[in-house]
């Protein structure tokens, strides 16, 4: 089955402080053909110029709000642009834009509006213990509170299709956005499919990593947010 | 009966403050107006307030009544958090309007060139 043109696909990332690395993960995205869309989320560092010189589209948050918030910036911005397919990537180089592909192909082939790429089904370079521990109590967590049959419930590496990115609207602007993306995918009843992916753990992205307390506050906001309308 | 009054006067205030966050947080409000109830009873019929002390093992009626003025405030506590997460939210729409029309105008500029 034919993969999506290449202009059809959109790659977004949030990115806050990621000067050091934002240039190669998009030269690295860039590299698969795709449109890459870089929003800058009031980065204290040189982010923005360097996404900007390595080809990708910015947009600029006037403060930081939050990853779940720039996500869903690009996704607006990408809608509004007439994007058939979007992808959301991580800016701290954990991920393979190698990976895209099969997320594109998985999205065609099972007629899903959404691909999630698991690293549990996949591989993973360098994962220390703990994080593997937090990981899967996150996974049982999720399928508790959505329903959803999955193995990898915090991977930013996901493809969607338009009218699978239509059906989000993120209010959680940090961390909890990710189980946010899962319960709105339950609730709109659209089909999804998990792929597997390899995730990268470097010194870097381990220092930009959730810890437990982080997972404390996720739980938090979850609960919070069912408080008001 | 003085400082009665002055308690009837501030838990009716909470109760109106209640009725306006319940279109907004209906299970906050529901708390308010619950315990806001129960602070009344307890005002004007102090000897329930003991009745109930000595049942959940508190021991004394004014120290209930002291309880229930410190969920009371909790619950206010929660209530304030709550709205600045609704004031975030609607800072987060107003950013990114922001962002977008800019990236946009960047964007049409580009391809004019």
């Amino acid at each position: 089955m034919a993969l999506p043109a290449t202009s059809d696909v959109w790659v977004v990332m949030g990115a806050y402080n990621e000067a050091k690395v934002i240039a190669d993960v998009v030269a690295d995205v860039k590299s698969t053909g795709h449109r890459v869309v870089v929003v800058d989320d009031g980065s204290r560092d040189d982010t923005a110029q360097r996404a900007q010189a390595a080809d990708a589209i910015v947009i600029k948050h006037p403060i930081n709000l939050g990853q779940g918030a720039a996500l869903q910036t690009a996704i607006d911005f990408v809608l509004a642009q007439g994007a058939d397919f979007i992808v959301t990537f991580d800016a701290d180089g954990q991920h393979r834009a190698a990976d895209i592909a099969a997320l594109l192909a998985a999205l065609k082939s099972r007629k899903a509006d959404f691909a999630l790429g698991s690293r549990f089904l996949g591989s993973t370079v360098n994962m220390p213990p703990q994080r593997r521990l937090l990981l899967t109590a996150a996974v049982w967590f999720t399928r508790l509170t959505t329903g959803l049959r999955i193995s990898d419930s915090h991977n930013g590496l996901r493809a969607m299709t338009r009218r699978g990115a239509s059906a989000i609207h993120l209010r959680q602007n940090r961390m909890a956005h990710a189980s946010e993306i899962l319960h709105q995918i339950a609730a709109s009843d659209l089909a999804y499919v998990e792929t597997p992916v390899t995730i990268h753990y470097s010194a870097y992205s381990m220092a930009k990593g959730q810890t437990l307390f982080d997972a404390l506050l996720i739980i938090l906001d979850l609960f919070a947010r069912r408080l008001h309308r | 009966m003085i400082a009665q009054l002055l308690l009837t006067a501030m838990l009716f205030a909470i109760l109106l403050y209640a009725s306006m966050t319940y279109r907004q947080a209906p299970i906050i409000g529901f708390l308010t107006v619950a315990s806001a109830f129960g602070g009344l009873v307890f005002v004007w019929f102090p000897s329930y307030a003991t009745r109930l002390a000595m049942l959940v093992g508190i021991g004394r009626g004014v120290d209930l009544i002291l309880y229930t003025w410190v969920i009371i405030s909790l619950i206010m506590l929660l209530n304030l958090h709550l709205k600045l997460r609704a004031q975030m939210e609607l800072i987060t729409l107003l950013a990114r309007k922001i962002a977008i029309a800019d990236a946009t105008r960047t964007l049409k500029a580009g391809n004019e060139l």
